[in-house]
């Protein structure tokens, strides 16, 4: 893995901005902003997921193949 | 008193027996008579009384039961030792010092009359065999130093295993002190504080007679009685003595009783090394099951992973799809618009009044209005 995350962490920090946008009472910048930074702690997450199974498959191949 | 009578002595019967039996003591302390036993009698289940004979003369003996070389029956051959007396009242008889059967009849006859009797009492018992500690760090040799025996049990011993030690005790393995030598030898290695593991009596072969100390009553009853477990191999393969049968175990041979006693140093390291490849084998077997199980367990551990990591995705892509959704901007691109005055947003109309200017935006631009009315 190139970069390592809190990948817990930021899967909570994407929950609690999600919980706020869907407040009926929501700030429309506020919320502007969360979403931007949710996109942002997507991209970070799905890296790690495409890299980490990257990973795995790559320690497999390297175990069968010893 | 005649010309005779001078050369007499005359004497009371008292002094007759006593200068009789002094003459005899100085004449013949002690001697050794070998005749066929006759007239054997038992009293009070302590003395013995019996003739032995030849085919023109009968000596009379008197013995303790505790002489007794085993049961004896008349007709028997034996070889007595004893001082020759004559009783103040009884006679004359030749009171015994020792006592062995003689001639290969007799001592055969005698073994076969001991061995009923030991064996009636259970001294041959399989069951008070016990077993030799394999192999023992040290042995309690009962032996002569000087015999081809001794030789040839050191010789074998030695050439199977080393690191033995070997306490012997030198005795006579033949004759008239024979059995008390081997009796007082088993006794001394017993009484010892830190005792050998074994105890050993071995015998080169010869005639019965040779051998006979091996199969008195004594003997075989010191044999039977060592608290030390004991190997005793006297003679040949064919030759059976009655300590042989009291031994928790019998060597056919002395070379035989090495054998018994200690491995083959040269089998034991083949044998090691047949043990260290079926280890080395054993092991291979181990990694080769231990690397299939290990691959299972990868590929169960890989698709386990893979499995996670899909339902993180999933998961991912769940709020990216709620997060979308909730953006102003999507609710934008469904025809609203976002009214700003100044740079604050309008939530409600009655914070409007006529002649406000206002921003309105658009998913796609933003325009500038200004209030006309507001309805009420």
């Amino acid at each position: 893995m190139t970069k390592t995350i809190d990948y817990a962490a930021l899967q909570s920090e994407l929950d609690t901005i999600i919980t706020a946008m869907q407040r009926e009472d929501a700030d429309i910048d506020a919320s502007l902003r969360d979403y931007a930074r949710g996109l942002v702690i997507i991209k970070q997450l799905e890296d790690y997921l495409q890299t980490a199974e990257n990973t795995v498959t790559e320690l497999k191949a390297s175990l069968i193949k010893d | 008193m005649t010309p005779d009578d001078a050369l007499d002595v005359e004497l009371g019967v008292s002094d007759f027996v006593a200068l009789l039996n002094q003459t005899m003591e100085y004449a013949y302390p002690s001697v050794i008579i070998t005749g066929e036993l006759a007239n054997l009698r038992v009293s009070k289940n302590r003395w013995v009384y019996f003739d032995l004979k030849d085919d023109s003369s009968s000596v009379k003996f008197f013995a303790t039961i505790y002489q007794l070389p085993g049961p004896l029956e008349n007709g028997m051959i034996l070889r007595v030792r004893g001082a020759p007396k004559l009783h103040n009242l009884y006679g004359f008889s030749v009171t015994v010092a020792s006592m062995q059967p003689a001639g290969e009849g007799t001592i055969k006859r005698a073994a076969e009359l001991l061995e009923a009797k030991l064996l009636q009492e259970g001294l041959f018992d399989p069951t008070r065999k016990r077993t030799l500690p394999y192999p023992p760090r040290h042995i309690g040799l009962i032996a002569s130093r000087q015999s081809a025996a001794y030789a040839d049990f050191v010789k074998i011993l030695d050439a199977r295993w080393q690191g033995t030690d070997i306490s012997l005790i030198d005795v006579q393995v033949q004759g008239e002190p024979a059995p008390n030598q081997i009796i007082a030898a088993l006794e001394q290695f017993n009484k010892l504080s830190s005792p050998p593991d074994v105890l050993v009596m071995i015998r080169g072969g010869g005639s019965p007679e040779d051998m006979a100390a091996f199969s008195t009553e004594q003997v075989t009853r010191a044999v039977a009685a060592s608290r030390i477990p004991t190997l005793v191999a006297i003679g040949h393969e064919v030759d059976v003595c009655l300590a042989e049968l009291a031994a928790d175990v019998r060597g056919s041979t002395p070379s035989n009783a090495a054998e018994l006693l200690v491995p083959d140093r040269q089998y034991v390291l083949t044998e090691l090394y047949a043990a260290g490849l079926r280890l080395h084998e054993l092991m291979l077997q181990r990694v080769k099951t231990g690397r299939v199980h290990q691959t299972q367990q990868a590929e169960l551990l890989t698709a386990s992973m893979l499995t996670q990591l899909a339902h993180a995705s999933q998961s991912l892509r769940t709020r990216h799809q709620l997060l979308s959704a909730l953006s102003p901007q999507a609710i934008l691109q469904r025809g609203y618009a976002l009214v700003r005055r100044d740079t604050h947003v309008v939530r409600r109309g009655a914070d409007l009044v006529a002649g406000d200017g206002v921003t309105l935006e658009f998913a796609d631009t933003e325009v500038r209005a200004l209030i006309n009315e507001r309805k009420p």
